[in-house]
């Protein structure tokens, strides 16, 4: 048995390795998240924010950790025990879960040994792995609503529950472009398809797919334009209403390494991974060019997740039908068009940055065209929306 | 399912051609019957036990965990082996929770765990695809809209005929029959050719080079290919790849027309759930 493991540890150290890394920054990413989204909100509110602890407020993250631990913990007499404690624990676990095929560093696409910034490499349907982990998120919300055994938190479970089966649609579609250009479902080499030069990445040819999986992803992380299931003004709190201290924090945790994951994916599926004009092609092994491309990749995903957290701020919450519609009549039309584009692209051989232009062209047709279906709507038919109360709908 | 040299593949495989050799070979005996007729009884001691009295119960669990025991005698002694045995407890046992649960969000989540574990042991075998394709549609749709309908349905009235539906002892033989069945065919020696269980085939029937389309020299080149050093430790093989070619060659008019049965199927869900417009005119 020791030789067997003598065996297997060439293989398996990296593996531990890179499980310890999300183990150990997960939670303290989420921690300073929260501290830097209160800093945001305090910047775009014109306040100061969390400044009393330490320099710059730097320790209110870990203040905040510990007061959270010593937190009595409330369990309130009408709850399902044993599903009220799954719930948030499975929830986490999902989110963390996902980040199994997730690069967190530069991965050579022939890797023979030694650290690999990936838990799992080289695993041929690495997106789509990801997919069905995630898929299983909604199972957290929907149990921790049922087991709270409590109507408002049940609606806002429901309401998570529809919106995660919708968005996940326009989500899939709008990888498959990108998936098909490469050959492979692999997110190692769909980065190392971007290894040329700027104009190779994704996002140059693609914008209306990477704006489909932006938005699409966004709903999935149930953050604020799209935060529906945890909606204060109309359901208290939402699937987490009676939830508390530790518990609550771990749904916050997973929802904060959605934000994470979605920001890696988004990187690395349309700015290029860990290219950067002047780093460009395969990976080399040497630690300089290592470290150079980990920086350049970490720089990458800190850039969307701010962007996150100030959209959280600039844009208002959807109503729950605009949701919806905007799902099943925007982004999913979108999503084949670009689809179909990308095929005709692909099968008649045409330069591909040509797919740009009419997305661009698309994307423009598509916003006059909801506008004008909108206008007609609200002027002909006033009780098609709003359950027919005339003036609210305008 | 355990001796078709898919061992050599999943991720913790050892390396020495001779331990596939000798798994290849045909393994059944009857003592393997035993093991099968322990779980269907545990099952059904465990389902009337609930009902009944809790020693019937206890009784049921002991059985299972017997059957647990007597299979793991079986097992060859690798590392993968192990980790597969406990998917399939956990996949039993959420079966048997399934078909227990007094409540039906239990039931639900009982079978959750079943197809969960379901795509672990499909993950293990290197079926990564369809491990990954299993999750999405069942646990991560199917389950869910279940939950979704549960959550809301009542629960109080049910009538005599739903009760009936489900007989434990007319399923229980049928699936020791249908179990006994498997098994046999499955470990008999030259009751299931390499060739059809084998994934790792480099490309469709279509496309295979001429010498290559007799059976014997397809069964040698599958042997040779998981020898081959492509097949080591820690190498995942690419098996999505082979799949989607297989899909698009050999299964392209059943494909088709899945999609074409899939179409319709959308369209008619339209239709029936698009509202007659009589409001709209009054």
């Amino acid at each position: 048995m020791i030789e067997y493991m003598k065996e297997l540890w060439p293989i398996l150290w990296p593996t531990l390795g890179a499980i310890g890394v999300i183990l150990a920054f997960v939670p303290i990413l989420g921690l300073y998240m929260t501290f830097i989204e209160r800093k945001i909100a305090a910047y775009i509110q014109d306040r100061v924010g969390p400044n009393r602890v330490g320099p710059f407020g730097l320790f209110q993250a870990i203040a905040d950790g510990i007061k959270i631990f010593l937190k009595e913990q409330v369990i309130p007499d009408h709850v399902y025990t044993f599903l009220y404690f799954i719930a948030p624990t499975f929830s986490l676990m999902t989110a963390m879960f996902a980040l199994v095929v997730m690069p967190f560093g530069p991965v050579p696409v022939e890797y023979e040994s030694g650290f690999r910034y990936v838990v799992a490499p080289g695993i041929d349907i690495g997106i789509i792995m990801m997919f069905a982990i995630s898929s299983l998120s909604a199972y957290g919300i929907i149990l921790g609503g049922w087991a709270s055994n409590n109507k408002y938190s049940l609606y806002g479970a429901i309401r998570s529950c529809a919106q995660f089966i919708s968005y996940e649609i326009p989500l899939g579609l709008s990888i498959i472009g990108v998936i098909a250009a490469t050959g492979s479902l692999n997110i190692e080499k769909i980065v190392a398809a971007q290894g040329g030069s700027l104009w190779d990445w994704n996002l140059f040819w693609q914008p209306l797919a990477l704006l489909v999986f932006f938005t699409s992803a966004l709903a999935e992380t149930n953050r604020l334009p799209f935060d529906l299931p945890e909606c204060e003004q109309e359901l208290v709190g939402g699937f987490h209403t009676e939830y508390g201290g530790i518990k609550f924090v771990l749904f916050f945790l997973a929802e904060y390494t959605h934000i994470v994951t979605v920001s890696f994916l988004t990187v690395l599926l349309f700015f290029g991974g860990w290219h950067f004009p002047g780093l460009t092609g395969p990976v080399d092994a040497s630690l300089g060019g290592m470290l150079l491309r980990t920086f350049v990749l970490v720089a990458k995903v800190c850039g969307v997740v701010l962007f996150i957290m100030i959209l959280r701020w600039a844009l208002p919450r959807f109503r729950f039908d605009q949701l919806m519609g905007l799902a099943w009549k925007g982004l999913i039309p979108l999503g084949l068009v670009n689809l179909f584009l990308v095929a005709v692209v692909l099968t008649l051989g045409l330069p591909k940055h040509l797919l740009a232009g009419t997305a661009v062209l698309l994307f423009v047709a598509a916003m006059i065209s909801t506008y004008q279906l909108q206008r007609t709507l609200n002027q002909s038919n006033p009780r098609v929306m709003n359950g027919g109360i005339r003036g609210v709908s305008v | 399912m355990w001796n078709t040299g898919l061992w050599k593949m999943s991720l913790f495989a050892q390396t020495n051609a001779e331990s596939l050799a000798s798994r290849v070979e045909g393994t059944w005996a009857w003592t393997m019957v035993i093991p099968i007729i322990l779980g269907a009884a545990g099952y059904l001691l465990v389902q009337e036990g609930i009902v009944r009295h809790k020693f019937m119960l206890g009784l049921g669990l002991v059985s299972l965990a017997a059957s647990a025991v007597f299979t793991a005698l079986f097992l060859p002694p690798t590392l993968d082996a192990y980790i597969v045995f406990l998917f399939c407890i956990v996949a039993t046992g959420g079966g048997v929770g399934f078909l227990t649960a007094r409540e039906p969000v239990y039931a639900a989540l009982g079978f959750a765990t079943a197809v969960l574990s379901t795509c672990g042991i499909l993950f293990m075998q290197s079926a990564m695809f369809v491990a990954a394709a299993t999750m999405i549609v069942y646990a991560g749709a199917t389950i869910i809209i279940f939950l979704f309908v549960l959550m809301f349905a009542q629960q109080t009235d049910l009538r005599v005929y739903d009760i009936k539906l489900t007989n434990p002892c007319l399923a229980g033989a049928i699936g020791t029959v249908m179990m006994i069945t498997i098994t046999y065919c499955v470990t008999h020696d030259g009751s299931f050719p390499l060739r059809k269980v084998d994934s790792s085939r480099l490309m469709s029937e279509a496309l295979l080079p001429e010498e290559l389309q007799s059976e014997e020299a397809k069964i040698e080149f599958s042997r040779q290919k998981l020898q081959s050093a492509e097949t080591g430790p820690g190498i995942v093989p690419q098996t999505t790849a082979g799949l989607g070619r297989s899909l698009y060659t050999d299964y392209l008019i059943a494909v088709e027309l899945a999609g074409t049965v899939l179409l319709v199927a959308t369209i008619g869900a339209i239709a029936l759930a698009t509202k007659p417009t009589a409001e709209a005119g009054s």
